[in-house]
């Protein structure tokens, strides 16, 4: 059970991950309710992206369990958990470089190729791409790709949405219609968990933030909260 | 222009079909090689051109339906073209067998794998005495149906350029290159990159399989060594990157340019046309990656329908 006392929509409960000799997550448990934005913040190294590839599956969580709605997802392949629900977005950008942008979106989804078409319409039209859908995505700018890459999570209005830094190199303007967007998401009754460095953008976003430190969870909090504990502030400037 | 471009194929095709009325049998010939060439570069294109796995030992299909068929025309006294059609599902059997472990390999260690299996069946065959006629080659009964070979392996090659138009221009074919592009991603999208990775593996074996037996039918002799050769899986990879990877009139294209260029040169010069292929291999690898239609594609964002 989450603070507020909703079932929570993914329930990581003491989920670890090592490499080697290296633990790279180490025990974190995090409960996120249905219709938040989430941030997940911590220094390099603090192992934000290693927790976000365990619960997509990408890699496999050593100790642990992971529930979406309830049910274990720990285990399932990464395109199994697509369809439980579950988009995310890569810190690099992985978009198909030699597939267009609208076959970008094409490719996501199971409906019947007319629906997808224009949902896939809708969604360029809605980050302004539309102009620009039958170009290689591997030919858009460093920020229309991420853009590509936002939407094509969506092509299946999945209900948990993971963002791997999503602010980092757009710029304002491009940034400002993320944003709306993952707002947008929310009000629709999304969950949204996003990996970022720009603290703008988390203390203004998000509604709870998780602090990784070392791979474990070193605070949990309201922006506000967060950034004027001494732990945290201790993580990231040192004594 | 679609439309005349269409036309054009019509009439190539009518011209096709009429040749072997004109042609001479070295003509008929050439040219029933030249479509097993084009089937055989298509096929590769299917598996490696789109997912980006390279196949580095894919004349095992071509091998399989061989001894497929030969075996079932010399032992049971199948029909040749009955037997072709064997070999194609001999090699749809042994590309799941190979398939489902291969598969699950990434990158070089696929493009290894296969080429130990071709190795390996290769022994296999020279083994298997009894059954294969071992190193001394099965001999089939003699047959002159150069004609008939002509219409068959024609129609292979087409049959499999319209498969690889019917999968470039679908969903499927846009999904198998999303795993050439970045698998992972297309892990996380939802597509379930193994499964799709065997159906196209399975495609690009058919066509292999069922022109193996139509070559075994013509040269009315086989042996391990002529048809599971490297060269000729190396011959299939150079055609296809030199007309363009991926897309569907590259494999064929390529096909054409290199099968005729080589006929002209190697009747003149025995070990010359390897050469010739080795300098082609670097030529397009540092110059033209993506091959002609490749270049082309990307230099005026023409559909995927070339």
């Amino acid at each position: 059970m989450t603070p507020s006392g909703l079932r929570p929509i993914l329930e990581v409960d003491r989920v670890m991950k090592r490499f080697g000799g290296v633990t790279a997550v180490d025990r974190v448990s995090l409960g996120l309710e249905p219709g938040r934005i989430y941030g997940l913040i911590g220094p390099n190294g603090s192992g934000k992206t290693t927790l976000f590839n365990c619960i997509t599956g990408v890699e496999q969580r050593d100790e642990g369990e992971i529930r979406f709605k309830g049910r274990r997802i720990d285990g399932l392949k990464p395109h199994q958990i697509f369809h439980e629900g579950i988009g995310r977005t890569f810190q690099i950008i992985r978009v198909f470089p030699e597939l267009t942008a609208l076959e970008n979106l094409l490719v996501v989804t199971t409906n019947d190729y007319a629906q997808a078409r224009e949902r896939a319409q809708e969604l360029l039209r809605f980050v302004k791409l539309e102009g620009l859908a039958g170009e290689y995505a591997g030919n858009l700018s460093y920020g229309q790709q991420k853009l590509v890459e936002f939407i094509r999570v969506l092509m299946t209005d999945p209900e948990l949405i993971l963002l791997d830094e999503p602010a980092a190199g757009v710029n304002r303007t491009l940034l400002n219609d993320l944003l709306d967007a993952v707002r947008q998401l929310r009000d629709r009754g999304k969950t949204v968990l996003l990996v970022e460095h720009d603290m703008k953008v988390v203390m203004g976003l998000c509604e709870t933030v998780f602090v990784l430190d070392h791979g474990e969870k070193l605070a949990e909090g309201p922006p506000g909260v967060i950034q004027t504990d001494e732990r945290v502030i201790e993580a990231y400037f040192g004594r | 222009m679609k439309r005349w471009l269409a036309s054009a194929f019509c009439v190539l095709l009518l011209g096709l079909a009429l040749y072997p009325m004109a042609g001479t049998g070295y003509g008929i010939r050439f040219m029933l090689q030249l479509f097993m060439w084009i089937a055989l570069a298509q096929s590769w294109n299917l598996i490696s051109g789109l997912t980006g796995y390279v196949s580095f030992g894919h004349i095992v299909f071509f091998g399989m339906g061989a001894y497929t068929a030969a075996i079932l025309i010399a032992k049971l006294g199948w029909p040749w073209l009955l037997a072709s059609l064997a070999g194609g599902v001999g090699a749809i059997v042994l590309a799941m067998v190979i398939g489902w472990p291969c598969l699950r390999l990434k990158g070089p260690y696929f493009a290894i794998s296969m080429l130990g299996l071709n190795e390996v069946l290769r022994v296999a065959v020279s083994y298997f005495e009894g059954l294969t006629g071992g190193g001394s080659g099965l001999s089939l009964p003699s047959l002159y149906a150069s004609v008939a070979i002509y219409y068959s392996m024609g129609i292979v090659a087409l049959a499999v350029t319209a498969l690889a138009y019917v999968v470039v221009t679908s969903r499927f074919g846009l999904r198998l290159m999303t795993i050439r592009e970045d698998e992972i991603a297309a892990e996380a999208m939802g597509i379930n990159t193994f499964r799709y990775k065997l159906y196209a593996f399975l495609l690009s074996a058919v066509g292999p399989g069922i022109v193996g037996g139509l070559a075994a039918r013509d040269q009315s002799y086989i042996e391990p060594v002529s048809v599971f050769p490297l060269i000729m899986t190396i011959t299939m990879i150079v055609m296809v990157l030199f007309g363009g990877k991926g897309t569907i009139w590259g494999p064929v294209l390529g096909a054409v340019l290199l099968f005729t260029l080589q006929e002209m040169i190697w009747s003149r010069f025995i070990y010359v046309h390897q050469l010739l292929f080795g300098a082609i291999i670097v030529i397009v690898v540092l110059f033209m990656p993506r091959g002609i239609l490749g270049v082309l594609q990307q230099k005026y964002n023409l559909p995927r329908i070339i």
